[in-house]
């Protein structure tokens, strides 16, 4: 009898909450509107694929990048964020709430969060501002022009590889072989890997490459990878960025630098890197948000952007330790240098 | 005929426990027969059924039906000519199914499980006839889960399902001992009945002393591994429960027991 | 109403895994983990037959068939080479990721441009328009109901009996004179069949195949079917297969009601619990039909 209870407890749990998300998608209707001093209001929703770093640098900067174009959170802006914990699914299911509370405007933050909030969208007339996106042309976001498939647009967070290869062979005059570990089933990886092997000989270097298929792979990759190369670069593999740590110990050992991809990384022990400022690269889409939500321009008439001009970041307590020395006219175009290592 | 020529067994062989259980093992059983089997636990009873059914391997030896070798021959293809009943009631039925249902599962035998149809209306009434001479009323509940069914109702359709066909041989394993008294007495005249109409040839292991007598025209004592009574004919008639349970007592003393 | 729809659309797509998942764990007591990699293995193949232009309907069958390929391997691991159920069903998940990547391509392929199952002239023109919101639900539903119906009329078939029986009693199947590991692998391959055919429905759905969309596949098939077949145990007019779908829904409503309410990185912990509740409740009953026999 107690369990019958229960299980009809249980049931009514279930009937309650379906209701507030039913009932919160009926208020949704007036979440867009003036408010009382007559000013309008905005509703958007932050559809993240996974809790990640460079991620969450993303989110921050593109709310901040809202804010200098004068939407804010908590004034005129109203903001649900939801992470799907990398799962496809839930981030369809979280683009199908933001659609059925008729947000202003869905906010996509990696791949596949994009591409199941341009699958919800897509009969609506609300915007879908991706961030993050490596190759929208390859997600099928753009036409390869560049231009929207649909009223859909953002930034992508393409590496700057060239600069990165010219940055490398100015650090390290005599080194022939570059190493890069990647996941296999990331295609952002992948895509990368094929863009270094293409220009890598025009630096003078040759690209060996490592793929894993899972964390618990990367160990033993890198005790392979390291007999074979004069250093290593990091695309922004997940997998591989997450145990940057146990890679950066090992290399450390056998003193071979390690390039980053991104501010975070170098931060935490890479040597430098010529890369990307997820901060900045989420200011950029906000402020495109901000365009669109004022109706100063279509999502569906934006190209998507890339950051031009990349950053170089350097760490100078790891370049001490491994007995490079950094010159002093490299030393003043970084946009950021570091002199000691944060873990 | 069912033959067992030099059969040679062994357990956990090649380890300290090696255990040898048949060395040279004979057995003839003619056409007809019906065979009550006893002796002690361990006496190798039962493993000998599992040998002549295929669900153990033997190391030497050759088991021979009707002048076929079927000594590498899988069990389930031995199974076409065999019907088992085992001492467990819930192994010869499936619970999840109705009685109905495991009649028309029975039924098949033999045949292809295609895509037909699993129950074959025309025969219901064939089996209601069949359920009726139980005398269990199981011919009223054909819609009925045979898991709902009692240890003696579904052991009775366990013997029905496995003669339903046309098998030559029924092996019979301890099927009487979950049984209550009453029900057991019910299931071995039933086991009897069908063997003299089906005119199969049985193997019976019990532990029912007075069954192996009563019942069945052959009835051997078996004690390490060895047949070491194995009466016949008149000489099978004319044994009382008392011999037979004398010469029980001899080899269990003999042992130590 | 947006909501309901999509938990309905979603429900009934995992439907059909569940279906499947119910076919081996339910019917063949048999935890078959192959579900993981045989749920994208049908959406990878979707997503290169659509790409290569063929009539999105023909992915249906096609995915249905290849998940039944991978189902016959899992069986051939267990029956011929004597691994362990769960291992084989490890071994396989593990084997698929590669197959589904290598026949895929690359680990994401979008499908945004490209007919589909919802969206073709076909289907635009027998749809009146006052339906077309329901677009999507109306297929998914024929599709679910119509894989139910079929799975149900087999049960009923020679066949479906032998299999049946292969998960209530082994010994039986062999006394039958069939062959019992001959009737698992069929089982495994229906059942992996029918979770290819959701993966090959929900790639459509989704518009996009991702490599990582099976995993954790099998955790919720078998929520469904301890939802469903726990939760209408004492109502005997339902089928399971029925009870299996609802189950799924339900499923999906959890999860749309805990992403409103928690963080979804709980969700996998609100899952177990919710999990063991059911299953608690579920034990209890079976023990109380005991007590009465």
């Amino acid at each position: 009898m107690k369990k019958k209870v229960l299980a009809v407890i249980l049931g009514a749990a279930m009937a309650m909450s379906l209701g507030a998300c039913g009932s919160s998608g009926g208020s949704g209707n007036s979440a867009s509107g003036q408010d009382s001093s007559g000013e309008k209001t905005y509703t958007i929703g932050i559809s993240q694929f996974a809790e990640h770093g460079s991620l969450d640098n993303c989110r921050e900067g593109f709310i901040e990048g809202l804010k200098e174009e004068g939407i804010e959170e908590g004034k005129n802006l109203t903001i649900e964020v939801k992470n799907a914990a990398a799962d496809q699914g839930t981030a369809k299911q979280i683009s199908d709430t933001f659609v059925s509370d008729k947000v202003d405007l869905i906010c996509a933050i990696a791949t596949p969060s994009a591409q199941a909030a341009y699958n919800s969208a897509i009969d609506t007339d609300i915007p879908v501002i991706y961030t993050a996106v490596t190759d929208p042309i390859a997600a099928e976001l753009a036409d390869e022009n560049g231009a929207p498939v649909g009223n859909v647009t953002g930034t992508s967070d393409e590496l700057p590889i060239k600069a990165q290869l010219e940055m490398i062979r100015e650090m390290l005059p005599d080194a022939e072989k570059i190493g890069i570990m990647y996941t296999t089933s990331e295609v952002n990886s992948v895509s990368a890997l094929e863009t270094y092997k293409e220009l890598a000989g025009d630096y003078g270097f040759t690209i060996v490459d490592k793929g894993v298929t899972q964390t618990a792979d990367i160990s033993l990759a890198t005790d392979e990878i390291l007999e074979e190369v004069d250093c290593l670069t990091n695309l922004t593999d997940n997998t591989v960025v997450n145990s940057l740590a146990t890679i950066l110990d090992k290399a450390n050992v056998k003193k071979i630098p390690v390039f980053g991809s991104e501010i975070e990384q170098v931060k935490i022990g890479c040597l430098a890197a010529e890369g990307l400022d997820y901060v900045e690269l989420g200011k950029q889409t906000g402020r495109m948000a901000a365009k669109v939500l004022k109706g100063e321009a279509e999502a569906s008439e934006m190209n998507y952007e890339i950051i031009t001009e990349p950053g170089y970041y350097v760490n100078t307590a790891v370049a001490e330790n491994l007995g490079i020395t950094v010159s002093e006219e490299l030393l003043e175009t970084a946009a950021e240098s570091f002199d000691s290592i944060s873990s | 005929m069912l033959e067992l020529k030099g059969i040679d067994k062994y357990y956990n062989p090649g380890t300290v426990n090696e255990m040898c259980l048949f060395d040279g093992f004979n057995l003839t059983v003619k056409d007809g027969e019906f065979v009550s089997v006893v002796g002690s636990n361990g006496s190798g009873k039962t493993s000998m059924l599992n040998i002549l059914c295929g669900s153990i391997p033997v190391e030497h030896g050759s088991i021979v039906m009707d002048g076929q070798d079927i000594t590498n021959m899988k069990e389930y293809r031995r199974n076409r000519r065999i019907g088992r009943v085992y001492q467990n009631p819930a192994m010869g039925t499936c619970p999840s199914m109705t009685i109905l249902e495991n009649m028309s599962l029975a039924d098949n035998k033999g045949k292809f499980y295609g895509l037909g149809r699993g129950v074959n209306r025309n025969r219901k009434e064939h089996y209601r006839e069949l359920l009726a001479r139980l005398g269990l009323g199981l011919e009223d509940k054909l819609d009925v889960l045979v898991g709902s069914l009692s240890g003696g109702q579904r052991q009775a359709m366990a013997l029905l399902m496995s003669t339903m066909t046309d098998v030559d041989f029924l092996i019979l394993d301890e099927h009487t001992a979950a049984l209550d008294p009453k029900t057991a007495e019910i299931i071995m005249e039933l086991t009897d009945q069908i063997v003299r109409e089906k005119n199969l040839t049985a193997v019976m292991v019990t532990h029912n002393l007075r069954y192996a007598v009563e019942y069945g025209n052959r009835l051997l004592m078996m004690h390490q591994g060895k047949i070491v009574l194995d009466l016949a004919g008149e000489e099978k008639k004319a044994v009382k429960v008392d011999d037979i349970l004398r010469q029980f007592n001899e080899i269990s003393i003999e042992c130590g027991n | 109403m947006g909501i309901y729809m999509t938990i309905l659309e979603q429900g009934l797509i995992y439907g059909i895994l569940a279906l499947g998942v119910y076919i081996t764990y339910k019917i063949l007591d048999f935890p078959d983990l192959t579900v993981d990699g045989s749920f994208p293995l049908g959406a990878a193949l979707t997503a290169t037959m659509i790409t290569n232009g063929v009539n999105p309907y023909l992915t249906l069958p096609a995915s249905f068939l290849i998940g039944a390929a991978a189902g016959v391997c899992t069986g051939l691991i267990h029956v011929k080479c004597k691994v362990r159920d769960l291992l084989s069903g490890i071994i396989m998940m593990t084997a698929l990721w590669t197959v589904n990547l290598r026949l895929a391509g690359t680990a994401n392929v979008p499908i945004f441009s490209k007919d589909s199952i919802f969206d073709n002239d076909f289907i635009n023109g027998v749809m009146p328009e006052a339906l077309s919101g329901w677009k999507k639900l109306i297929v998914i539903a024929v599709i679910t109901v119509a894989a139910k119906l079929l799975l149900d009329l087999y049960l009923k078939t020679k066949s479906g009996f032998l299999l049946r029986a292969a998960g209530d009693n082994e010994v039986l199947v062999t006394s039958l004179a069939k062959n019992q590991g001959n009737v698992k692998i069929l089982g495994l391959s229906i059942a992996n069949g029918l979770v290819a055919l959701a993966g090959c429905v929900f790639c459509q759905e989704q518009r996009v195949f991702e490599i990582s969309s099976g995993t954790g596949a099998i955790v919720i098939g078998l929520a469904s079917v301890i939802i469903g077949t726990s939760l209408f145990k004492n109502l005997t007019v339902m089928k399971a297969t029925t009870a299996v779908l609802i189950g799924s829904v339900i499923y999906k409503a959890c999860v749309a009601a805990a992403l409103k309410f928690f963080e979804p990185q709980d969700m996998k912990l609100i899952t177990a619990v919710l999990f063991l509740i059911i299953l608690v409740i579920g034990m209890e009953r079976r023990k109380k039909v005991k007590k009465h026999a």
